[in-house]
Order: C-alpha cells, then sequence, then structure tokens
C-alpha cells in the first residue's frame, strides 16, 4: 500500500469505530462521557482557529458558548422557535461579538487580546447573572433555563436517548475538523499563521494581519456558540455558572494548548488525553483529593511549554509518520 | 451624603490595596513585556505564609511582614528563574512570548489546587486579631483602621518602588532591560538576573498586600482569583507598566464598588467595573498613564 | 517616469529626526544604493516607503501614486516589496511555505502558489531545501528566503535591507550575480548595505545619508571620491586641511 492509501485506510478505521462505538458500548454513562468528549474536542478545535493559527490567545470562549446556549434555549423555551435555528442565530450573534472584542485589540500586545476576553467573559456572566428580563426575553438571572423535555424529536433537537446526540456532536467535530483541515491549505490558513508567527513580515507579504485575525475571530465564535446551543438541548439545563464560567474558557485553552495548538489533530488529542483526566479524577478522587485534575493540567502544562512546545501531537505525529514510512516501506 | 462620603473613603482605602495587589503585575510586565497570570495565586500564598505565622507565632499581624517579604521575594525570584526563564530561553526570537503567558497560568492553576489539596476549601481567618472591626471615628463617618493601614502601605510601596527604579544603579538597569533588553545585555546587564530580580519584587509587593489583607479577609484557596480579575482589570486602566497608575486605577474599582451599591444592586457594580475595562480598551487602550506600544 | 519619488521625507521619533528632508528618485530598471553610517536612517526612510510608518512630513510617491498612508499590505500588492535586516522568517514553518505566503499574494489557488514558490526556490538555488524548517538555515539561506519570499510576491520594485550583511566573500559574490540577474528580469531594487565592494559593484547610482539628511548623490565613482562621505564615515574631526 501507499502512503495514500494507508492514510485513507486509518482514517476509515477511526470513522468505523467511532460510528460503530454506540452499538457496542450500550451504557448510557459512557456514551454521555463520550459526548462531553467529543463537545470538548469540538470546542478545542473551534477555539484553535484563533488561539493556534492566529497565535492570540483568547481566554473567553465560555461567553460564546453562553451565548449560543442562552439564544437557543430562550427562542425555544418561549417563543418555540425550534433550537436549530437558535443555533445558527447564536452562532451569528456570537460572531458578531467576537469581532467587536477583536476590532479594538488585535493591533496591540497578545496580552491585551487575552485580557479583553476575559474581562469580556465575566462581564458577560455577571451581566446574565444580574438581568432577568432583557426586553422581551426572560433570561432568569443566577437560576438559570430549564429546558422542559417534551416534544422530543430532531425538528426540536431533543432525544429521550444518548445515541442521537452521540452522531449529532459527531458529525459536529467531523465538520469542525474538516473546516479547520481547508482553512489550514487555504490562503486565510497561510495568512494567520505567517501573522501569528511574524506579523510585520506577513504585513509586508501582503497580508492584512488585523482582518486575517478578524475573520478567523468570527468563524471561530460562531462555532464555538453552536456547541452552547447544543449543549444546552442534551443537559436541558444552563445557568451562568455552568455556561459561562472562566473554568470553561481556561479549560478550552488548556486542553487545545497541552494537545498543540496550530496544528489540526492537537486540539483533539488534547481532549482526547485530558478529559478522562478530569471525570476519572473527579470520580475517583474527587472527594479525597479535590482539585487533583487541575493540578495535574497545570504541571503538564508547564511541562509540555517546557519542553514540547508544540504541545503532545509533535512526538505523536512523528510516531504516526514513522510507523506509516515503516509500513509504506515493508509493503514495496 | 455622608454616607457617599464615607463610602468613596473606604472605597479609596480599598482600592489602594486593590492597587497595591496590582502593583507587582504591572511591574512585572513593564519590565518582562508578560502578564503573569499567577500573580492573584502569589498573593494568595503571601495570604497563607502570614496567615500561618500569625496563628503559629501569636504575632501582631503586621509584624509577619519580616517574614513575608523575604519569603516572597525568593518564591518569586526562583519561581522566574526556574519555570518561567526556560521558555524565554527557548523563544528568545518571539517578541512576544505568549507560551510564557500561559505557563504562568499554568502555575496559577498549580498553585491554587495545591493549596486547596494541602489547607482545604476552608475559609480562615485569624483568631489573634487586634484589628478585628476595629473603626476610626471621623466626624460621623466610620472608617475602617485596617484599611487604612492598607492604604498607608500601598503608597509607600508604590513610593518606594518607584524610588528604586528612578535611583539605583539596579533600578537603573531594570529600566534598561524593560526599554529595549538586547542594548542593555550589550551593556553588559544580565538580562534573566534582572528579571530574577524582578519578578521578586512584585511578589514581594503582591506579598505586602497579602499581609495588609489578611487582618480583614478570608483566607482560602482561590482568593487570588478575585484579586486577579481586579489586577488585570485595573492595570490596563492605568496603563500597563506604570506604577502610579496602578495605584489610581485600584482607587477608581474601589469606589465604584463601594459607592455603586447605594444606587443599584453591589453585582451590578461589578458589571460596570467590567464595562469600563471595555469601555478603555476601546477608547484608550493605553490607559491612563500608559505609553502606547508600537504596534 | 520615476518608479519611486521621496520629496522631502521626515520621520520624526519624538524629538529625534530619523529620517530628515530625504528627497531622491528611482529610475525603472535601475539599482540604486542607498549607504550612511550606523544610525543614519536608512532603514526608517524604507519602513516609510513600505507603509509600516506613516512619514511626518514630506511625501512618497509609488508608480506616480501618492503613497503616505497606505498600508504594507496594499503596497505590496502594488508591487512593493521589502526585506527586513533583521530576517523573519516564519520559522516554525518550511521554506515553501514562506514563500507560498509572498506567492498568495497574486492569487487565492493553492496549486498556483505553490508553483510559483517552487520556481522561486529554484532560481535562488534553495529548491532542494524546500521542506527544511526555515528556523534551522544558515544567515546565507535566510537572507535568501528573505528576498525569494519578497520576489513571490511579483513586485516592479524591491527594496533590500543588508541582505549581505553577515555573509561570507564568496557569499556575496553569489548574492551579488542573484541581485544582477533580478535587475535584468526587470525588477527595480533600492538597496542598502554597508559592504562597499558589493554595492558599488551593484549600484547605477548612490545615495548617501548622514543624520537623516542626503549629503551627496551620484555614479559609485563620484559618491567613492566625495569628501563629505570620507568624513560622515570617519568622524567631523578627520580632517583633509
Ligand atoms: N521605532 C523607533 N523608535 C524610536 N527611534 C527609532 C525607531 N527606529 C529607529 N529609530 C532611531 O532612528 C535612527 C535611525 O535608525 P535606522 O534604523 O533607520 O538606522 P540605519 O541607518 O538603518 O542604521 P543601521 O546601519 O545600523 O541599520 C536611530 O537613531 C534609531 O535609534
Ligand atoms: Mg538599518
Amino acid at each position: 500500500m501507499t502512503r495514500e492509501n494507508l492514510q485513507k485506510a486509518f482514517l476509515t478505521l477511526v470513522l468505523i469505530i467511532v460510528f460503530g462505538l454506540p452499538l457496542i458500548l450500550r451504557s448510557p454513562t459512557y456514551l454521555h462521557i463520550l459526548v462531553l468528549l467529543y463537545l470538548y474536542a469540538y470546542l478545542t478545535t473551534s477555539w484553535n482557529l484563533v488561539g493556534g493559527f492566529a497565535g492570540v490567545l483568547p481566554l473567553g470562549h465560555a461567553a460564546f458558548f453562553g451565548i449560543g446556549a442562552y439564544t437557543s434555549t430562550v427562542l425555544y423555551v418561549q417563543y418555540g422557535v425550534s433550537p436549530w435555528f437558535g443555533m445558527v442565530l447564536g452562532g451569528v450573534l456570537a460572531s458578531i461579538t467576537g469581532v467587536m472584542i477583536g476590532l479594538p485589540t488585535f493591533k496591540m500586545r497578545g496580552a491585551y487580546f487575552a485580557l479583553a476576553t476575559i474581562a469580556f467573559g465575566e462581564g458577560m456572566r455577571v451581566m446574565v447573572e444580574n438581568i432577568d428580563h432583557l426586553g422581551p426575553f426572560n433570561i432568569n438571572g443566577p437560576r438559570g433555563l430549564q429546558i422542559p423535555p417534551l416534544n422530543v424529536g430532531l425538528a426540536n433537537l431533543m432525544f429521550t436517548n444518548k445515541e442521537p446526540y452521540y452522531y449529532i456532536i459527531l458529525v459536529m467535530l467531523i465538520a469542525v475538523l474538516a473546516v479547520t483541515y481547508f482553512i489550514s491549505r487555504s490562503r486565510l490558513g497561510y495568512y494567520l499563521n505567517a501573522g501569528g508567527e511574524e506579523p510585520e513580515a506577513a504585513m509586508s507579504l501582503g497580508v492584512n494581519v488585523a482582518r486575517c485575525k478578524l475573520i478567523a475571530m468570527a468563524m471561530s465564535s460562531f462555532l464555538t456558540a453552536l456547541a452552547g446551543s447544543f449543549y444546552a438541548q442534551f443537559s436541558l439545563f444552563i445557568h451562568p455558572k455552568s455556561v459561562i464560567s472562566l473554568d470553561l474558557s481556561f479549560e478550552i485553552a488548556f486542553i487545545a494548548l497541552i494537545g498543540g495548538r496550530g496544528s489540526i489533530v492537537g486540539p483533539v488529542l488534547g481532549a482526547l488525553l485530558l478529559r478522562p483526566v478530569s471525570d476519572f479524577s473527579r470520580i475517583y478522587f474527587g472527594a479525597t483529593l479535590p482539585g487533583l485534575h487541575l493540578i495535574i493540567f497545570g504541571m503538564v502544562l508547564i511541562l509540555v511549554m517546557i519542553y514540547l512546545p508544540r504541545g503532545l501531537q509533535q512526538p505523536l505525529t512523528k510516531a504516526y509518520n514513522g510507523l506509516l514510512n515503516r509500513l509504506d516501506r515493508r509493503s514495496r | 451624603m455622608v454616607f457617599i462620603l464615607e463610602d468613596t473613603i473606604n472605597g479609596i482605602l480599598m482600592g489602594s490595596i486593590y492597587g497595591l495587589t496590582a502593583l507587582g503585575l504591572t511591574l512585572i510586565f513593564g519590565v518582562l513585556k508578560v502578564i503573569n497570570f499567577a500573580h492573584g495565586s502569589l498573593l494568595m500564598v503571601g495570604m497563607y505564609v502570614a496567615y500561618w505565622a500569625v496563628t503559629l507565632s501569636g504575632a501582631h499581624p503586621y509584624l509577619t511582614l519580616i517574614l513575608v517579604i523575604p519569603v516572597m521575594y525568593l518564591f518569586g525570584y526562583y519561581l522566574q528563574d526556574i519555570v518561567i526563564k526556560p521558555i524565554f530561553k527557548a523563544e528568545s526570537e518571539v517578541r512576544e512570548p505568549i507560551t510564557v503567558i500561559i505557563v504562568t497560568t499554568g502555575v496559577w492553576y498549580v498553585l491554587d489546587n495545591l493549596t486547596l489539596l494541602i489547607f482545604g476549601p476552608h475559609y480562615r481567618t485569624i483568631q489573634e486579631n487586634p484589628l478585628r472591626g476595629k473603626m476610626l471615628e471621623l466626624g460621623g463617618m466610620l472608617i475602617s483602621v485596617p484599611k487604612l493601614w492598607g492604604f498607608s502601605a500601598a503608597v509607600l510601596t508604590a513610593a518606594a518602588v518607584y524610588l528604586f527604579l528612578q535611583k539605583t544603579s539596579m533600578g537603573r538597569a531594570i529600566r534598561a532591560t524593560s526599554l529595549d533588553r538586547e542594548a542593555a545585555s550589550l551593556m553588559g546587564i544580565k538580562q534573566f538576573k534582572i528579571y530574577n530580580i524582578a519578578f521578586g519584587i512584585g511578589t514581594a509587593t503582591a506579598g505586602i498586600a497579602a499581609v495588609t489583607l489578611v487582618p480583614f479577609y478570608n483566607v482560602f484557596p482561590t482568593v487570588g482569583v478575585l484579586f486577579d480579575i481586579k489586577g488585570f482589570i485595573i492595570v490596563v486602566l492605568g496603563g500597563l507598566g506604570s506604577i502610579g497608575g496602578a495605584i489610581l486605577g485600584g482607587m477608581i474599582i474601589g469606589v465604584i464598588e463601594s459607592v455603586g451599591p447605594q444606587f443599584m444592586a453591589a453585582t451590578w457594580a461589578e458589571g460596570i467595573v467590567y464595562g469600563l475595562f471595555l469601555l478603555f480598551l476601546f477608547v484608550k487602550p493605553s490607559g491612563l498613564f500608559g505609553v502606547r506600544y508600537d504596534w | 517616469m520615476a518608479i519611486l519619488e521621496l520629496r522631502n521625507l521626515i520621520k520624526a521619533f519624538g524629538g529625534l529626526r530619523a529620517v530628515d528632508g530625504l528627497s531622491l528618485a528611482i529610475e525603472e530598471g535601475q539599482i540604486l544604493g542607498l549607504i550612511g553610517p550606523n544610525g543614519a536612517g536608512k532603514s526608517t526612510a524604507f519602513n516609510c516607503i513600505a507603509g509600516v510608518y506613516p512619514p511626518s512630513s514630506g511625501e512618497v510617491y509609488f508608480c506616480g501614486e501618492k503613497t503616505n498612508n497606505q498600508k504594507p499590505w496594499d503596497l505590496c500588492r502594488k508591487g512593493l516589496a521589502r526585506t527586513f535586516q533583521i530576517v523573519k522568517p516564519f520559522a516554525s514553518k518550511s521554506l515553501l511555505y514562506n514563500v507560498m505566503v509572498g506567492s498568495f499574494s497574486r492569487t487565492k489557488k493553492r496549486s498556483k502558489a505553490e508553483e510559483k514558490a517552487l520556481a522561486v526556490l529554484k532560481s535562488l538555488h534553495l529548491d532542494v531545501k524546500k521542506d527544511m524548517n526555515s528556523g534551522n538555515l544558515t544567515i546565507a539561506d535566510r537572507k535568501k528566503l528573505e528576498i525569494g519570499r519578497a520576489l513571490a510576491t511579483e513586485p516592479r520594485l524591491l527594496l533590500l535591507d543588508e541582505v549581505m550583511a553577515g555573509l561570507r566573500p564568496t557569499e556575496v559574490d553569489e548574492m551579488v550575480a542573484v541581485i544582477r540577474n533580478l535587475r535584468d528580469s526587470g525588477i527595480t531594487i533600492f538597496l542598502i548595505e554597508h559592504i562597499m565592494r558589493a554595492i558599488m559593484a551593484l549600484s547605477d547610482r548612490i545615495v548617501v545619508i548622514h543624520y537623516g539628511k542626503k549629503i551627496c548623490e551620484g555614479t559609485p565613482k563620484e559618491v567613492a571620491d566625495d569628501e563629505r562621505v570620507i568624513k560622515a564615515y570617519l568622524g567631523e574631526d578627520y580632517g583633509v586641511s
């Protein structure tokens, strides 16, 4: 087999496994964990469009997640609008917001952007916690919103068992990976990388760096908001501390950075490796050793930044390529 | 009317302590050009050191400065030397090492959660506290005594750091490095030694802030996060890298937080702080006293 | 018509006038050299031309159009390319990637950009290293890559800021040949250089600046014989009295 065929075979195998998994794994608990795992992989991949490719450090993505969650939920619960529509609308709103934050800050030192996104995320949470009614919409302040589990079905993005959620988030994850792949090979991807690494040089080569970053920000916040709507429909209960938390913003960034920002597989790998760590340490040590998984996250982050600045994907990609080469040569 | 004056004064006092917590942040940024996300955690460490010193020895809280300042200086010095320096070296060509920001975030997570693991989530207050609830009556207004001391500490520390940077040869070396690290190293200044020292001083000022907080503030593992976020806002308001700006920015926040609740729900006052921050970013990103950056 | 013209260009940083009333013009197809002692304001002049800084006063005309406040990326699309004195490769990326960033300025299509980039790399004899990480290159290759990236944007005017600094003599010779080839292919070149041998051999005309002011202009021979130039380089105290 040639290299390309090997790669295709590998990809097919992965797809067969992930699509077939629910047929074997019938436990709702495991499916629940997997849905969240894919959700994180999706979020980190969306984050990576700005945090990785554009070379800036957004630390307030939970705000976009929250915009998505609240938009679709309010529209659905109070006006009966299909969550699918709310999802798209939330994406658009998040996108506009993302551009508004990027506009003043992308021209400045990266630190400003990082700080602005944190303040924006926290400001958003405080706002939602304080507002019961936003015009005609009831967002219910700190108490959050519940989605009554009636009218189950695809049109309402609501199901009684976990499998449909599993497949929906899986398809969303594959789609966002595909988008990332195409962007990374397109002019925009080259421009984002160039502008992130050496802005002055990029500008001299015809790159409007700030505009490219804005485009990336618009896409990233749009995609993040879609996940927010999905999460709301999946958990049927949202409140400001769960969907607009600083912890969520940082966790997304951490996972992507440890996995390897700027690469396509990095963020997914990060979620794959780190989500189980936090799930299991919460389950087994949550009572005795609280915060253990965060210590592990922090330590791993420091070590990875010092020894593998391009993340865990660096050695793994190398190993994978080595394996492909070996198989390739053997088959000749 | 008296209420508002009283709130304003208490706001200024508390705000100056916020400013003191942010002082190290702005100093470290000025020299290393890096936002130290672990700064709040360093403050938290300082608070635990002070707390245990008072609890174990029964000494007056302010006496613990003798211990806290050197301990925190060394902590900051070696934190920079061991954890942060390697990344600077690896990315010496990068103009703004984002990776360093990320590592300080890792430090934040480790410190906060390690503290949680060791000391548990409890809120702690010092028992033998001569300053508890002490008030000064001034023309019908009640002014908190420990906050008054905190205010004095903030102003003195800021003045001391400022004079140190302006008048001593070490201070001048630090400023030279902050302006142009390559030129400074050509002049024989050891860049990383300066970074260590600046980090040490910044951490020590967080220690001073911690000591002034301990008599009237709860000590718990995530206490730093509150001050962290405030600190970020303060340094942007005041101008990243400006020492006077940090104190003034802190006072602005303090006044909003204490006077605001007269007119609205207390949580809204918090919202106003974020709003003000974003407004500054749009209108005057260099802050009150900051310089505009080159790009 | 002159492809580039500066009229009384001034760029001040605070109180310091890094460029102070500079006027000059380059005819299409020429090589113009710009020399002067360290800190004379050469790179600053380039930055004003390339849109990095807006001039404090005076005018920049590129292809007959006043371009004072235009942005670097717009100027690039209009046919102005430049290299940096301190090279700025996209260090985590391959040479091909680096050059493709340049060639994308003329096409959106990846295949076309790649084709163009490969051609440029080949013309600079860098094609064998195309997949290497640009962070691992030698100084000479980094400088060549810097030129390659600029060339990929298909410039009419190329600003070269000390592309020979730090090169060994044989490498300088090679670079001189490269620049000649560029001129022969129709690109106008504006060149800052400290290596006199190279700039004398290449330039049609040379402008000398000192403290931001033009002190002399002429053919290499005229400039080399000019007393003011010698003084500028050796210091005012060096009298030929
Ligand atoms: N961004 C800036 N801010 C302030 N001063 C600057 C800036 N850029 C350059 N200068 C100053 O302007 C003067 C001219 O600098 P410039 O880099 O243009 O000199 P140069 O002729 O290119 O020197 P060299 O031969 O060393 O490259 C110098 O005194 C320099 O310190
Ligand atoms: Mg120069």
